[in-house]
């Protein structure tokens, strides 16, 4: 039986989380309010793209990844205030003005004809860089003093990844000709270079910097 | 990506045949239009029933493409904020859930119609639902889709579902009574969203419930949805309650409905007599 009065550590064995992380808290609640802008120029984009993608499986999955990312919206909504921002509207906002224009862009397709364009913007721009912003905030900050917001992203990662998987295999299935790769390798491009512009969904740095030789052998 | 898409726009495939509502509402195969709507309340034991259960079953997938539209573009249409020609936060994220909620009841419509032997496109889509949800006023749309249109569907799945329990079939049953408790919710959050945002403003708040009794009006043509055994489909009251809706209000629509089938027996009356 085991003795009640015996001390324990209070980390398991196995347990080997550390402090301190990469970020404070007013670097952790600036990249959650990138975060939130973003996912919801997402929402907002994939909603009122349903109307007017006439391929009914592609209708139905942005109707579902629409609330996917309104989620993820709210739970940067809600995680604000937890990081000392009372005011979650004042940092809701993109990291720069080439993030605003990347989401300009990507939401500029609108025709029946061009759901390949949509797609590609979010599936093979967009989100991949969600995910690598989400996973460098993920495997950087600390375990334990921002768990709240390591516990959202993991959930909002899992959503980003299946997103991603259903999104890619939709264009797959629609891409059938040379013309519709290069269409669709085009526009990838366009969207790439204004992401490029904005360093990231959270702006230069969104996934760290790489480090110079001199900091690699010290 | 402009705000606010033009009717003539929604995107579709060449499947489907898109009629005006008064066209699809005197169209005989219909139920709830011409000899159907005659005959009352829509059971298993009536020679034309199969086909008129297709035909509503039908009539639910295409009202919920036009449901997960008028959801999404609720979230793009309007910038974020508590002005008149805004939504709020909130409210989007109620949107984007109904966009989830809408896209899965298309997939089980479509499961459905499978199973009842009916395919996309066998009958035609009119675009009165989507119409509505092009109101420049968030909250007139969630009183006209919401609360009207959204409320139509929990009276169709009731009805729907009875119609599964008395046919013995039980896929019919349990996909309506799914489909029946998310509608619960959408009515809920017009409801909420109504008396949230008209809380200050009682002339917003008349002009959204004049906007949500035209809707009810339109749908209630020839006595289709109401209280007596001759409607087709039944108000279905402890729903309505459960979303939001006050005795008061549901005695309204029953009364509007009740007139819609006098309206139509007398015009049917008259027509008898002009073509004897």
């Amino acid at each position: 039986m085991a003795d009640p009065s015996k001390p324990r550590p209070a980390f398991a064995p196995w347990d080997r989380r550390e402090l301190p992380g990469a970020f404070g808290v007013e670097e952790s609640a600036r990249r959650v309010g990138n975060y939130k802008w973003i996912e919801m120029r997402l929402f907002e984009a994939l909603g009122g793209w349903v109307a007017t993608v006439p391929e009914l499986d592609v209708k139905l999955r942005l109707g579902t990844h629409c609330y996917h990312h309104a989620w993820h919206a709210e739970l940067w909504h809600k995680r604000l205030p937890e990081l000392r921002e009372m005011n979650p509207d004042r940092l809701t906002r993109p990291p720069n003005e080439a993030l605003v224009a990347f989401v300009d862009a990507m939401t500029e397709p609108e025709a029946p004809e061009l759901t390949i364009e949509k797609l590609v913007g979010v599936y093979r721009v967009l989100i991949p860089h969600t995910i690598a912003a989400y996973t460098y905030h993920l495997n950087n900050t600390s375990t334990i003093t921002d768990a709240p917001t390591i516990r959202s992203l993991r959930f909002a990662l899992q959503d980003e990844l299946d997103d991603w998987r259903d999104g890619e295999m939709l264009l797959q299935s629609l891409i059938e000709t040379e013309d519709e790769v290069d269409r669709a390798a085009a526009h990838q491009t366009r969207l790439e270079k204004l992401m490029l512009a904005a360093g990231g969904i959270a702006g230069p740095g969104s996934i760290g910097t790489t480090p110079v030789a001199s900091e690699v052998t010290a | 990506m402009r705000k606010t898409l033009p009717v003539d726009d929604l995107a579709r495939d060449e499947r489907f045949v898109r009629v005006p509502f008064q066209a699809r509402m005197s169209d005989p195969r219909q139920a709830g239009s011409g000899a159907n709507r005659a005959a009352g309340r829509l059971t298993p034991d009536r020679p034309e029933a199969p086909d008129a259960a297709r035909a509503l079953m039908h009539g639910i997938f295409v009202g919920e493409i036009q449901a997960l539209e008028g959801a999404g573009r609720t979230c793009w249409d309007f910038d974020t904020g508590a002005g008149r020609d805004q939504a709020p936060f909130e409210l989007k994220l109620d949107m984007a859930r109904q966009c989830w909620d809408e896209a899965r009841h298309c997939e089980i419509s479509v499961k459905l119609s499978d199973w009842m032997g009916t395919e996309i496109g066998e009958f035609s889509e009119n675009t009165f639902l989507y119409e509505a949800a092009c109101n420049p006023d968030p909250v007139l749309r969630l009183t006209g889709v919401n609360r009207a249109l959204e409320g139509l569907a929990i009276d169709v799945f009731t009805t729907m579902r009875e119609f599964g329990q008395v046919a013995g079939d039980p896929v019919l049953e349990y996909c309506e009574d799914w489909m029946l408790a998310d509608e619960v919710t959408h009515v809920k959050m017009g409801s909420d969203w109504l008396r949230r945002l008209t809380a200050t403003d009682p002339e917003r708040q008349k002009q959204a419930l004049e906007f949500q009794q035209v809707v009810d009006k339109l749908f209630s043509v020839g006595g289709f949805r109401g209280d007596d055994e001759e409607s087709p489909v039944r108000l279905a009251r402890r729903f309505r309650e459960l979303a939001g809706f006050s005795v008061d209000e549901i005695d309204e629509i029953a009364e509007v409905s009740r007139q819609a089938l006098e309206e139509a027996k007398a015009a049917r009356a008259r027509l008898a007599a002009r073509t004897a």
